[in-house]
C-alpha cells in the first residue's frame, strides 16, 4: 500500500531556515529540533523540541493568536556569581537577556501582543553531581527575567537531577516533557559544553538590540 | 569499516576475565561427583568473596530466618547453583572496570543494571515459574555488551546515543546501534556470555533481552529481563509513563503470564530496595 504523501513543510519564518525540521508521525506535524544556542518561532501548527541538561528553554506564545516559540540557552560563567543581581549588567546577564529578547521580539514582530504572552520553563537540571549547580543559575535568571517583563509563567519543570526532552506546540501551548536516563548525561553535557565554549569565546559585541 | 562482533570480542580479550572464584565454583557445580563441601571449600579460598557473600546471605535481600555464620551453612541454604550466580553477580562490576568509557559513568551504568536485576527478581517471584535468583543475575548482566561497544567503538556508540537524542519519539538504544553499527549490545553481550560459557539461561537472557521471540530454552526468563529493562528505566527517572522508556513487547507480558497492572507496585518496591542492594553488591 502506498503511503500518502506527507503534507508540505510549512514555510519557516525568515532567519529560521537553518533549523532542522522533520515530519513526526505520532504528532502528525513537522517538528523542529533545537540545538543549544538556537531558537525557533513559528506561526504554524508545528512542534519544536530539544534536549536539555543544565541549559534552559523558555517556551513563549501569544495565547490568542498562537504565534510562539522556544529558545535553548545557558548563561556563560561569570566572575561574580551574583552579578545578575547588581545594576551593572554582567556579560552573563547580557547573554541571557539577548537569548530571551530574541525569542520575544520575533514573536512580537510576527503578530504577538506583549499582554497576551504566556511562558513555560524547562531544564536547568543538575545532571553532574560533582559540578556546581549551573542549572539553578539559569533557572533563577529566567524566572527573574519573566517577572520583570511581566510575562506569566503557566508551568515549569526545572532543576532536579534529570536531563529532559521537551516538545512544545506553540499553536496550542501543549507541551510534553520526558525525563531522560543517566545513560544520556555525558552526551548532553558534551553538547552543552561545546556550545558554552563558543559563547564564552565570542561575547556579544554590541548592546542588545532594542525593538 | 565493517564491524563484526568476533573482532570486537578479540579486542577485549585479556581486559576482562571471569573471576577465579566463579570459575572454580562453576567447575564444581558442573562436575557430577562434587559435593557441597567441595563448593564451600572453593568459596572459602576467596576470603573477600566469603565475607561479602555472608553479608548478602544475612541481609534482608534473602531474608532467611536463621543466622548464616559459616560458608557450609550458606552453601546449604542458598544452594550450589545459586552460589555460582552470586559469585558472578558480586564480581561483575569489578570485572568490567577493565573496560572504561567516556559515555556513561560506571555508577550510573550499574545502577540501571541493578534496577533491572531487582525488578526481574520481583517479577519472577510473581510469575512463580522462574528462578528469581537466576533472573536477578541475568538482569545484572543484561547490558554487558554495552560496555564493550562503549569501550571499543566510542565514536559509533556516541553517534548511536546522539541519534536517540535527535528523535522526538522514543528510539531504543539498541535500534540506534543496529542502524549505526550494524549490530546491538544484546548481540555483543550474548556472544561474550557464550565465549565465557556462562549458563545457557544467562546467555539467552543477555542475547535476547531485545528480541525475546528468539529465545529457545528460556523464553520466560528472557521475557522477564526484557520487561525488567523497561521498568528499570522507569524506576530510574521516577516515572509511571510507559511511553517515556523503551517499549515492552506485548508478547513478553503474555509469555511471563503477568499483567501491566503490577508496574507501579514493582517499581516502588525496587526503588525502596536499590540503595541497600547497591551497598551489598557493589560495596558502596
Amino acid at each position: 500500500m502506498a503511503t500518502p504523501p506527507l503534507p508540505r513543510i510549512p514555510l519557516a519564518l525568515p532567519g529560521f531556515e537553518q533549523v532542522r525540521r522533520s515530519w513526526n508521525d505520532t504528532h502528525e506535524a513537522y517538528a523542529a529540533r533545537l540545538l543549544p544556542g538556537e531558537y525557533y518561532v513559528t506561526l504554524n501548527d508545528e512542534c519544536v523540541y530539544t534536549t536539555l541538561g543544565s541549559c534552559i528553554s523558555a517556551c513563549i506564545r501569544d495565547r490568542i493568536n498562537g504565534v510562539g516559540g522556544m529558545n535553548h540557552f545557558m548563561l556563560p560563567a561569570s566572575t561574580d556569581a551574583n552579578s545578575w543581581k547588581s545594576t551593572n549588567l554582567s556579560a552573563a546577564t547580557r547573554y541571557g537577556n539577548f537569548a530571551m529578547e530574541h525569542l520575544i521580539n520575533v514573536i512580537l514582530k510576527n503578530g504577538g501582543k506583549r499582554q497576551n504572552l504566556e511562558a513555560k520553563l524547562f531544564g536547568g537540571g543538575r545532571i553532574m553531581q560533582n559540578m556546581t549547580d549551573i542549572g539553578m543559575r539559569n533557572i533563577i535568571f529566567v524566572r527573574d527575567y519573566l517577572k520583570i517583563e511581566e510575562i506569566k509563567v503557566l508551568s515549569e519543570d526545572v532543576g532536579d537531577i534529570y536531563p529532559r526532552m521537551v516538545a512544545y506546540f506553540p499553536a496550542t501551548g501543549k507541551v510534553r516533557v520526558k525525563r531522560l536516563r543517566s545513560l544520556h548525561n555525558n552526551t548532553i553535557v558534551e553538547e552543552e559544553s561545546r556550545y558554552i565554549k563558543t559563547v564564552e569565546k565570542e561575547p556579544i559585541k554590541s548592546d542588545i538590540e532594542l525593538f | 569499516m565493517k564491524n563484526n562482533i568476533a573482532d570486537l570480542l578479540k579486542g577485549v580479550d585479556g581486559l576482562i576475565t571471569l573471576p577465579h572464584v566463579y570459575i572454580r565454583i562453576n567447575q564444581l557445580v558442573e562436575a557430577p561427583d562434587s559435593t557441597m563441601a567441595d563448593i564451600a571449600k572453593a568459596v572459602s579460598q576467596d576470603p573477600s568473596f566469603t565475607v561479602r557473600m555472608l553479608r548478602v546471605a544475612n541481609s534482608p535481600f534473602y531474608g532467611f530466618s536463621s543466622t548464616i555464620d559459616t560458608v557450609d551453612k550458606a552453601v546449604a541454604i542458598i544452594g550450589t547453583s545459586q552460589i555460582r550466580n552470586l559469585a558472578l553477580s558480586m564480581s561483575v562490576a569489578s570485572t568490567f572496570a577493565g573496560l572504561p568509557n567516556n559515555l556513561v559513568s560506571m555508577d550510573n551504568f550499574w545502577r540501571h543494571s541493578l534496577y533491572c536485576a531487582l525488578i526481574a527478581r520481583i517479577l519472577a517471584k510473581q510469575a512463580r515459574r522462574c528462578d528469581p535468583e537466576a533472573v536477578f543475575t541475568a538482569g545484572l548482566l543484561h547490558d554487558i555488551g554495552e560496555l564493550i561497544i562503549f569501550n571499543r567503538l566510542p565514536e559509533q556508540a556516541h553517534q548511536s546515543l546522539q541519534l536517540v537524542l535527535d528523535q522526538l519519539d522514543e528510539m531504543p538504544v539498541y535500534q540506534a546501534e543496529r542502524q549505526v553499527i550494524g549490530f546491538d549490545h544484546a548481540e555483543v553481550g550474548g556472544e561474550l556470555a557464550r565465549l565465557w560459557t556462562l549458563p545457557p539461561l544467562l546467555v539467552e537472557c543477555i542475547a535476547f533481552h531485545h528480541s525475546i521471540e528468539r529465545a529457545e530454552r528460556y523464553p520466560r526468563e528472557a521475557a522477564l529481563v526484557h520487561i525488567a529493562n523497561s521498568l528499570a528505566q522507569m524506576a530510574e527517572v521516577d516515572t509511571l509513563e510507559t511511553e517515556d522508556v523503551t517499549p515492552v513487547d506485548p508478547l513478553a507480558w503474555e509469555i511471563a503470564g503477568l499483567d501491566e497492572e503490577i508496574i507501579e507496585q514493582v517499581i516502588r518496591e525496587a526503588q525502596a530496595e536499590i540503595i541497600e542492594t547497591e551497598k551489598l553488591f557493589f560495596g558502596k
